[in-house]
């Protein structure tokens, strides 16, 4: 389950060069200009808050909300470590828009056939066995990939050693994602998200495992609903018809 | 006769205008793209399209499979004469929701890849496997309407022989379905646990919107049937509302009752005496769906009047609507830290679809047998009838 790539983002490491923006819009051939927010364009961005930087990129969930949304199937989580997106499956329904607890996904909303985009950790170069082009480009170390259980150990280590607040974010929210951040400034003055500390998908995984049991209980129930519906229909129809007879015979006598 | 014909020139004015914007609506979506045609952002990615036309347009289509399940399942004869009506009403609620969706969708083209794509763990796959299927089920139950109009009499009776065989199957069927996915709309929201403001997100959201919904849903229905007594001649006994009427009480106060309880369970209540805008939703929503038609409804001078009646429906589904756009808009509005009001194409693609299912179904009306044209009535319903013309 701890296995799998995962970054780590030490925010007391970031200058905020914003060579991790570029490095992205370089590989994805997006246009350079840097943009203050998360866009189809822009799968990161550096983030000023107060003298902090801070990374916004998809979190890669262990159980991520968005997978367990879509309809269709088209994002993943792969067992190395991203979530992945099939743009080919994508119909365009934006659940994942809305079930996402970082509001990460973004959507082409000025195209004509739209998609939906974000970071996927570059699975396809990581398949390689290169880091992802972000990761590459940190001249500082601020962002380091590696196997998500020896991430999380180099992140508590740091934290023992000192200097930094006493939490991995992101070694709960959600469930636990793939890319973790540790600072120095509490998490929620730097504009983090307070994420259910639950996999979100287990909020629906009980609603929907009660569909065997509404079919068949609601079935049965309906089915004998009817026969006593039918029953009655009968008793009645034996009843007035004999009080027909009755009737006729009085008539004739 | 001379009477009535400038009114029906300014619907028919009415229905033109809604049209032409509904026509350059649709150009401004598929020519243009979402960004010309609405105003849905990323923290916003479901806005009126999803809000009104899928949840309420769904939640308001209730009313054919209660109907049906009382007549087949119940036996409760006395609602047969409405019950074509009702099923009708369904169908084009759910042709709606359809037509909806292709607006809605970024790539509507591939609306069909949930039948062959599947993923289990998705509340919206449920969802949309049962909107077809219930679909399909609703046609078949309305089919007899339209089969009966054929003028080859071996089809017509071949149709109908094979239809009567299957037809407790279809309603017991609808109902399943009906509860699964009225209860599913609510359930799509689970996920946005930390997002959806206290005052709706639940883990209960699933009953509370299969509770609202049946009581929302047979709201419409007497709206509609109403609608058809006043103005398409149909001669049906009012008598049939009022009883309707009376099952749309209980079931609003049990919802009511179950709202409270649930938001009391959450900690929540403490949120509705602060003064802020979800608290304000909140009560509008509550006071629409839930106090003031109890209050109506336990009158019977309200019951007994059509008109009162028709009214008090009105409010219920303008509730029902608030309570859905609240969950879809409202209450993810503080988390998302933008303010959407709606595009004005956005109203109108939503208003014309809205208006084809309700020029359908006068239609339907006129031309199908849906409503019986000439019962008996009692002398008093036709004097009210006069007093309402």
């Amino acid at each position: 389950m701890e296995t799998g790539r995962a970054i780590l983002v030490d925010i007391t490491k970031c200058i905020g060069c914003r060579s991790c923006e570029q490095a992205c819009k370089e590989i994805h051939g997006f246009p350079k200009d840097t943009e203050a927010q998360l866009s189809p364009t822009a799968l990161t961005v550096i983030e000023e808050r107060g003298d902090k930087y801070v990374r916004k990129m998809c979190m890669h969930c262990q159980d991520p909300a968005c997978a367990s949304a879509c309809l269709v199937g088209a994002l993943k989580k792969t067992s190395t470590g991203p979530v992945t997106y099939d743009g080919s499956k994508c119909i365009g329904c934006r659940y994942c828009l809305v079930a996402c607890p970082f509001s990460v996904p973004r959507y082409e909303w000025s195209k004509l056939v739209p998609y939906v985009k974000k970071c996927d950790m570059c699975a396809a170069r990581q398949a390689k066995g290169a880091p992802p082009a972000c990761v590459e480009a940190c001249p500082t170390g601020a962002s380091i990939v590696g196997d998500r259980a020896e991430l999380l150990e180099e992140a508590q280590r740091r934290i023992l050693a000192g200097g930094y607040v006493k939490h991995i974010y992101g070694s709960e929210e959600a469930g636990g994602t793939s890319v973790f951040f540790i600072s120095d400034v509490p998490f929620e003055k730097l504009g983090f998200a307070a994420a259910p500390t639950q996999p979100l998908p287990t909020l629906t995984a009980s609603a929907l495992g009660d569909v065997p049991t509404v079919v068949l209980v609601g079935g049965s129930l309906l089915s004998g609903l009817y026969w006593i519906t039918q029953r009655r229909a009968e008793v009645a129809t034996a009843e007035s018809s004999d009080g027909r007879v009755n009737g006729k015979e009085r008539r004739q006598s | 006769m001379t009477r009535t014909l400038p009114k029906l020139t300014m619907w028919r004015l009415i229905v033109a205008a809604i049209f032409a914007a509904g026509v350059y609506a649709t150009y401004a979506r598929f020519f243009h793209g979402f960004a010309a045609s609405t105003n849905l952002t990323d923290p916003q990615p479901w806005g009126l399209w999803v809000g009104l036309g899928t949840l309420c347009g769904v939640g308001l289509s209730a009313g054919g499979f209660a109907i049906a399940a009382a007549v087949y399942l119940l036996g409760f004869e006395r609602y047969r004469p409405v019950l074509r009506a009702a099923v009708l009403v369904s169908f084009l609620g759910y042709m709606t929701v359809i037509a909806g969706m292709m607006y809605e969708l970024g790539l509507p083209w591939r609306i069909w890849h949930p039948i062959v794509m599947w993923n289990r763990h998705s509340v919206l796959f449920e969802v949309s496997w049962c909107v077809m299927l219930y679909s399909t089920v609703l046609a078949l139950e309305f089919s007899p309407a339209l089969v009966e109009k054929i003028p080859i009499a071996a089809l017509r009776q071949w149709y109908l022989k094979w239809h009567h065989e299957i037809l407790i199957g279809l309603v017991m069927a609808g109902v399943v379905l009906s509860s699964l996915h009225q209860s599913f709309l609510g359930g799509l929201y689970l996920l946005t646990k930390g997002k959806l403001h206290p005052l709706w997100y639940s883990p209960y959201l699933t009953t509370l919107f299969y509770l609202s919904a049946i009581p929302a849903g047979l709201a419409v229905t007497i709206m509609a049937l109403y609608l058809s007594i006043r103005s398409l001649n149909v001669k049906l006994d009012p008598g049939i509302l009022s009883e309707i009427s009376r099952v749309i009480g209980p079931m609003l106060a049990l919802y009511g009752v179950f709202r409270i309880v649930d938001l009391s369970k959450n900690n929540a209540l403490p949120l509705l005496f602060q003064w802020h805008e979800e608290a304000a939703s909140f009560w509008l929503e509550f006071a629409l769906l839930v106090i003031a038609p109890l209050i109506l409804l336990s009158r019977q001078s309200v019951r007994n009047n059509p008109q009162s009646l028709y009214w008090t429906c009105a409010v219920i589904a303008g509730g029902f609507m608030t309570n859905r756009l609240n969950v879809s808009i409202t209450g993810l509005q503080a988390s998302s830290g933008i303010y959407y009001i709606p595009k004005w194409t956005e109203f109108a693609c939503t208003l014309a679809t809205l208006t084809a299912a309700a020029l359908a179904f006068r239609y339907a009306v006129i031309y199908l047998d849906i409503l019986p044209k000439n019962p008996p009535q009692p002398r008093w319903m036709v004097q009210g009838a006069v007093a309402e013309a």
